[in-house]
């Protein structure tokens, strides 16, 4: 018994050395559950996919040694304040050598605070928010574009429209991701020479809109553009039809791309337009996926559900890890966090290279969901296919 | 004007859902002194049940209210049988924690059988509406609204003339007295808790074809219910209706003249002006 303990130990002791020596640990809070479940699994399913991939082929070359890349993963219950004390904690019990992002602008907001003061890099991809990048932090990188300008090829796709619309309603949450939506968005609204009707900002997780719905429909706007959270487009959409409210377009900054989307809407889905800063484009190439398209589908096949821009986004994340690790030679969290500022590869997810913020720069483009299919429409000044404009009436469709 | 009458209108319907998810919590809090702050999940998990109905048979919501509200009532009895009346006469606080980690468990459950996925009941009329003096008005919101009545009616006229609504009332004014009539406390506690778990039942039936559901609606509809209660009152169903419909009103015409972001301002603002001016909520005694 007393030997079989001491073998165990032993083993136990051995695991422990070779864990520390031969792997490189990843860790992130991510809601797994709560109110932000549904995005928080794009992450957890896009780090941990990427991982394996990436172990599969053989892993990361460090300095001449090559390491395993494994992942801690909290959940974080979709609550901010525990995701802070997570990535804390991450750090100074587990350990671990660098952050991944949770999902959610006011969530990376808060937790890139945690990187920085502990000076160890985190990239993350799921905040967007021009407020992460604008207060001088050296330690937080991200891979999703900019939130003030996710309307801007949006606003310059309505130019080239017939008639091109002339009045817009703009709605968003009052959280850190819309509200920066927002304020960029009305400086594009009125570089565009357009008329602002409605300018309205709503509480977070407000499930009923009639009172907004009716406001808008008495103004009568040609567009309505709404930066919220996909709860909410999914009950904006439903009390528009409800209350007969059809604009000439509207436009979403999230939901659209997502299949869930479409799923519980329904043929209600149709005419949306949205964004998205990727599409599965066989140009996108990669060393380890081959391209977006077989990513697609290895990643449908592993989860059951497509990938969006999240999860693709996710998968950037610890490729952008990987990339800078062999680039600096070194685990020290300040050189690979100067090597993350330096690199420059394609992904999956596009082109992944950092601004001296530390955001990454990649045009968003518009899509619309087509007879229940997102269709890419425009993109840097070309329109890609025939926008479905404008909106029928609710009792035409 | 036209816009007012059409906020107005709004506000009486989106009242009409208000009471119809806050019965149910009214009617458990007034007879057993429980605030169940599991009622959210029940409304939660009534609207799956309208969900699978339809998504899985095909059956209408309209069809399925009354199997949401049988499934819920079965399993609000079981819960009041089974866990609740071993604390029934504990203090308050015992309750809450109680009904606390009972809505914990069922969110978490609905998250791991159900998934995050958003789902709607999305029948082919969900978006239908007529116009009535220019106003327009939702279908499915109306129907609601009627359901709402109908419902509340039905609960004031059972407890009010039939003798098993007799006795509920009976021990929540005086459980000794009632005990002395031959009243057995413990399954018309059971009875109580599954009619209030049924009518949340009802009320996530039709939620689900207004709004999107999913496992973690609950906290914020047990919030809202929970105020429409205190302005309302306990005493009577009807005042459930009221406080609704009065809530529903305020928020709609908060949104438009104050901003949208203060809808929950007001309408828990008007929660404590009634706890200060009428404990027993706007149709009840005054304090």
């Amino acid at each position: 018994m007393k030997r079989a303990i001491g073998c165990l130990a032993t083993l136990l002791a051995m695991s422990g050395v070779a864990h520390a020596q031969n792997t490189v640990t990843l860790g992130a809070s991510v809601q797994e559950t709560g109110a932000l479940a549904n995005t928080g699994r794009y992450y957890r399913d896009g780090y941990n996919f990427a991982i394996a991939k990436i172990n599969e082929s053989g892993g990361v070359k460090v300095g001449g040694k090559t390491y395993k890349l494994a992942l801690k993963i909290l959940d974080n219950q979709s609550d901010s304040n525990l995701s802070v004390r997570q990535y804390v904690q991450l750090l100074t019990q587990d350990k671990v050598n660098f952050l991944l992002g949770p999902f959610a602008s006011d969530f990376a907001l808060a937790d890139s605070s945690v990187a920085e003061k502990y000076q160890v890099p985190m990239i993350q991809g799921g905040g967007a928010s021009d407020q992460i990048f604008s207060r001088g932090y050296k330690y937080i990188f991200g891979t999703l574009p900019v939130a003030s300008k996710y309307f801007g090829s949006t606003i310059a796709m309505m130019g080239k429209l017939n008639p091109a619309p002339k009045s817009v309603a703009l709605l968003y949450a009052d959280d850190a991701f819309d509200v920066s939506v927002a304020a960029g968005t009305r400086e594009l609204i009125r570089k565009a020479g357009l008329k602002l009707t409605e300018d309205k900002r709503y509480s977070s997780n407000t499930s009923d809109f009639s009172t907004l719905i009716s406001e808008v429909k008495s103004s009568n706007p040609d567009a309505i553009l709404v930066s919220g959270h996909e709860t909410e487009v999914l009950n904006f959409i439903r009390q528009a039809k409800s209350l007969n409210l059809s604009p000439k377009i509207y436009s979403f900054t999230v939901g659209v791309p997502t299949a869930d989307f479409r799923k519980a809407l329904g043929a209600d889905a149709n005419y949306a337009f949205g964004m998205t800063p990727w599409l599965p484009s066989p140009t996108n190439k990669d060393q380890y996926f081959g391209d977006a398209p077989a990513f697609v589908k290895a990643y449908t096949q592993k989860f059951g559900y497509e990938p969006d821009y999240h999860a693709a986004s996710a998968v950037a994340d610890v490729e952008a890890f990987a990339k800078a690790m062999q680039a600096a030679g070194t685990l020290d969290p300040k050189k690979v966090r100067d090597a993350i500022s330096h690199v420059n590869f394609g992904s999956i997810y596009g082109t992944i290279a950092f601004d001296s913020a530390g955001q990454i720069s990649l045009p968003q483009t518009v899509i619309q969901v087509q007879n229940g299919q997102v269709t890419p429409i425009y993109a840097q000044g070309i329109m890609i296919s025939k926008p479905q404009y404008p909106m029928p009436l609710w009792g035409k469709r | 004007m036209q816009l007012l009458a059409q906020i107005l209108a709004n506000g009486v319907l989106l009242g009409g859902l208000y009471a119809l998810m806050a019965l149910g919590l009214a009617l458990i809090w007034g007879v057993l002194n429980i605030v169940n702050l599991a009622h959210g999940a029940f409304i939660m998990l009534g609207a799956y049940v309208g969900y699978y109905l339809f998504s899985l048979f095909h059956i209408d919501p309209f069809v399925a209210l009354p199997v949401s509200m049988g499934a819920l009532f079965c399993l609000g009895y079981l819960i009041q049988r089974h866990l609740l009346n071993l604390i029934a006469r504990a203090p308050m606080f015992n309750t809450l924690l109680i009904t606390f980690g009972l809505d914990v468990v069922l969110t978490y459950l609905a998250q791991m059988f159900f998934s995050a996925d958003f789902r709607t009941i999305n029948p082919g009329y969900a978006g239908a509406n007529f116009t009535l003096f220019g106003i327009t008005l939702p279908l499915v919101r109306v129907l609601a609204f009627l359901v709402a009545i109908v419902l509340t009616v039905a609960l004031w006229l059972f407890l009010s003339r039939f003798r098993v609504g007799r006795a509920i009332r009976a021990t929540a004014q005086n459980l000794g007295a009632a005990r002395l009539y031959g009243v057995e406390p413990r399954r018309l506690y059971a009875l109580t808790f599954g009619l209030g778990a049924a009518l949340a039942g009802g009320a996530g039936d039709l939620y689900g074809v207004v709004s999107q559901i999913n496992p973690y609606i609950g906290a914020a509809l047990t919030a809202k219910s929970f105020a429409i209660a205190i302005i309302g009152g306990l005493e009577n169903p009807l005042g459930v209706v009221v406080g609704g419909i009065f809530l529903g009103i305020v928020e709609s015409l908060t949104a438009l003249y104050v901003g949208p972001t203060y809808v929950d301002v007001a309408s828990f603002g008007i929660l404590v002006l009634v706890l200060i001016l009428r404990p027993n909520g706007l149709l009840g005694a005054a304090a």
